[in-house]
């Protein structure tokens, strides 16, 4: 008897364990919020299109609530909780605080950014990207093509991403030309749908020399690629932009020069494969040139022997030959812009 | 200071402080008439965006900037409809209502601008500028104060129309009737409601100019939520003015020489946290109110509906 009590006894056990390993494993579906409409060019838009494309290839079901602002998201993940799914990935900076909470509370797994620190094995998964790599050759490619040896970056706020970004810019700048000015410009602490404010402080640094702005700010953007359009460099001739993250060749007036462009699909992947694994929120994730998660883009404003010259720095990059580490701290990133000072 | 420090960028400072403060002076004079009739008007934000929107469209499809600015002040007007029919008519919550009004319609024409221009984001071409013969020859200040668009001329000009009607008419004076003894003023005669819904149009009207002007010249191109939180600059504006136009369009210009200066201050490579430069448009309004505002007063019924006979 107590041969079969034991028996019984194991293969409960056994049971049970198959299957918490097996609903463990299961993820019917997924959830991103982004703060504004996936139609930006931009982050929202490629975070969203990552999603889907990761979604479909794994298949899985992706929910999207987006367009939810910079305010509490905090409903919002409850809802997404409630209806089920197995990650939220909350995909702005201004949910760092809310999106881990809300894991906390309802115990579905959070993928955040610009938290490095920030993981906790099963629950919260960190995404701190950075295309600086792809910014150096933006940076290379800027200081080739400046006619006036003055560049300008301008942003519309100072999370880790973007630092990390105009840093490598800078740093390309240079390594191309010691001569070129770097004209560097916040426009407000977070004024990422402030266009008409993105339009007046690129207007001030084309007015300061620049003929070629590096701009960093979601909606804003759309105010620097305005300013760019419609104001003359000192020379008369004109102004070219630099994006980042999103390809806006589709709405350009010949204006745009480049543009430094993520792919975060391998990153979703990724955090899909480890939650299946239960590996979720042990490790971070990262883009790159290497696997094209991160490139510049080739528009009709490169020559081609200025594009020719660029693809041997990336296969350098890629090699290791040139070392372009990420730079987060803003104020680190300050300190590289003050050699404009005359 | 640096080299950078050119004639050309210090114009452009001062040209960009103009821009920046005129969204800011139309809201700020529009709520000094609803504050004045005794409406708290949370929901400028709210007009100035539908007024933002509404005048990129009517800019845009029209191709005429002057439409777009008529129908900027029409949308704000048609969100000024609602809070003077809920809070002036019925007498509902004015805050509440305000920032009701104020979400609701960030929501509307961020879902609005999502089906018409999410895809193709439509930017209108620079704005054509009236230059101010001399004056604008001279050096830096020419070109920053006196090559503007004729509508910033028209809002320093509403500064000294808005003086005249608040000091010499008698419209003016049923204004400050209706803010601070609207029951004195029922009694002389005049209906307490008509005279604050007209204040409520009139600031729509204004908040939805300003909104326009933002989006049609300030960036020249609309995208969601794009005031910013202008809207609400221009409640404190009008808070410190104490019911001076004149103090409306010098706390206005404080604000965009500020913004201007972080820029400088930026460009010139100063090695301060950005956050702390950033805070100087802030401080300045703070430091306004210390020096002005503490012994300012507001209108006695400010915030409070009328309702004839009520104790």
């Amino acid at each position: 008897m107590k041969k079969y009590i034991l028996a019984a006894a194991s293969a409960i056990l056994l049971s049970g364990t198959m299957t918490f390993g097996a609903y463990s494993a299961e993820v019917k579906s997924i959830a991103i919020l982004t703060p504004e409409e996936g139609t930006d060019y931009g982050w929202n838009q490629q975070g969203i299109d990552a999603a889907k494309a990761a979604g479909a290839a794994a298949g899985v079901e992706v929910k999207i609530a987006q367009g939810l602002g910079y305010g509490d998201v905090r409903p919002t993940l409850r809802e997404l909780a409630e209806d089920g799914v197995s990650l939220m990935i909350a995909h702005a900076s201004g949910y760092n605080t809310a999106a881990p909470e809300i894991a906390e509370e309802t115990k579905v797994p959070v993928a955040i950014v610009d938290t490095p620190t920030g993981l906790k094995a099963g629950l919260v998964a960190d995404y701190t990207l950075s295309g600086h790599e792809g910014a150096y050759l933006a940076g290379r490619l800027a200081a080739k093509m400046s006619r006036s040896k003055a560049v300008g970056i301008v942003v519309s706020g100072e999370p880790p991403s973007w630092n990390s970004q105009s840093a490598a810019f800078a740093q390309g700048v240079k390594a191309e030309s010691g001569d070129v000015k770097i004209i560097y410009a916040v426009i407000g602490p977070a004024a990422y749908s402030d266009a008409a404010g993105g339009k007046r402080v690129t207007e001030s640094v084309i007015a300061a020399g620049a003929d070629i702005i590096f701009g960093q700010g979601n909606g804003s953007s759309f105010g620097m690629l305005q300013a760019v359009e419609t104001t003359k460099a000192a020379d008369g001739g004109k102004v070219l932009f630099i994006d980042v993250i999103g390809d806006k060749t589709a709405i350009d007036k010949g204006f745009l020069l480049s543009s430094v462009v993520w792919n975060i699909e391998p990153v979703y992947a990724a955090m899909i494969a480890d939650l299946k694994a239960d590996t979720f929120g042990t490790k971070s994730y990262s883009i790159g040139l290497k696997d094209d998660s991160v490139k510049l883009l080739k528009t009709a404003q490169i020559p081609d022997d200025v594009w020719a010259a660029i693809e041997p720095i990336r296969a350098d990059i890629i090699s290791g030959t040139i070392k372009v580490e990420p730079i987060y701290e803003a104020t680190a990133v300050r300190a590289l812009m003050s050699d404009v000072k005359e | 200071m640096t080299g950078l420090f050119s004639e050309v960028f210090l114009g452009a400072l001062l040209f960009g402080a103009i821009t920046a403060s005129v969204p800011l002076l139309l809201a700020g004079l529009g709520e000094q008439m609803s504050e004045k009739a005794g409406v708290l008007n949370i929901g400028i934000e709210g007009m100035m965006i539908f007024g933002a929107y509404t005048g990129f469209v009517a800019a845009y499809y029209s191709e005429s900037l002057w439409l777009g600015f008529l129908a900027g002040a029409v949308g704000g007007m048609v969100v000024a409809a609602i809070m003077a029919l809920l809070c002036v008519r019925l007498g509902l919550n004015q805050i509440v209502i305000g920032i009701g009004l104020t979400l609701g319609f960030e929501g509307l024409t961020a879902l609005l601008h999502h089906f018409q221009f999410s895809r193709t984001y439509p930017r209108l071409p620079a704005a054509q500028a009236t230059v101010i013969p001399l004056l604008s020859d001279i050096p830096v200040l020419g070109p920053a104060l006196f090559r503007h668009h004729l509508l910033v001329y028209l809002a320093v000009l509403a500064v000294l129309v808005m003086g005249y009607i608040y000091r010499r008419t008698q419209f003016g004076l049923n204004l400050q009737a209706a803010g601070d003894k609207p029951a004195a003023l029922d009694v002389a005669g005049v209906d307490v409601v008509r005279t604050r819904s007209i204040a409520v149009f009139t600031t729509g009207a204004l908040a939805g100019l300003g909104g326009a002007y933002l989006a049609n010249v300030g960036a020249g191109i609309f995208v969601p939520f794009i005031t910013n939180g202008a809207g609400f600059l221009g409640v404190v504006l009008a808070m410190l003015a104490r019911g001076r136009p004149s103090w409306v369009l010098f706390g206005a210009l404080v604000f965009g020489l500020c913004l201007s200066l972080t820029t400088a201050m930026q460009v010139a490579g100063i090695n301060m946290p950005t956050d702390v430069i950033q805070m100087i448009p802030f401080l300045a309004v703070m430091g306004m109110l210390l020096a002005f505002g503490r012994k300012s007063s507001l209108p006695a019924a400010l915030g409070i509906p009328y309702e004839r006979g009520a104790r």
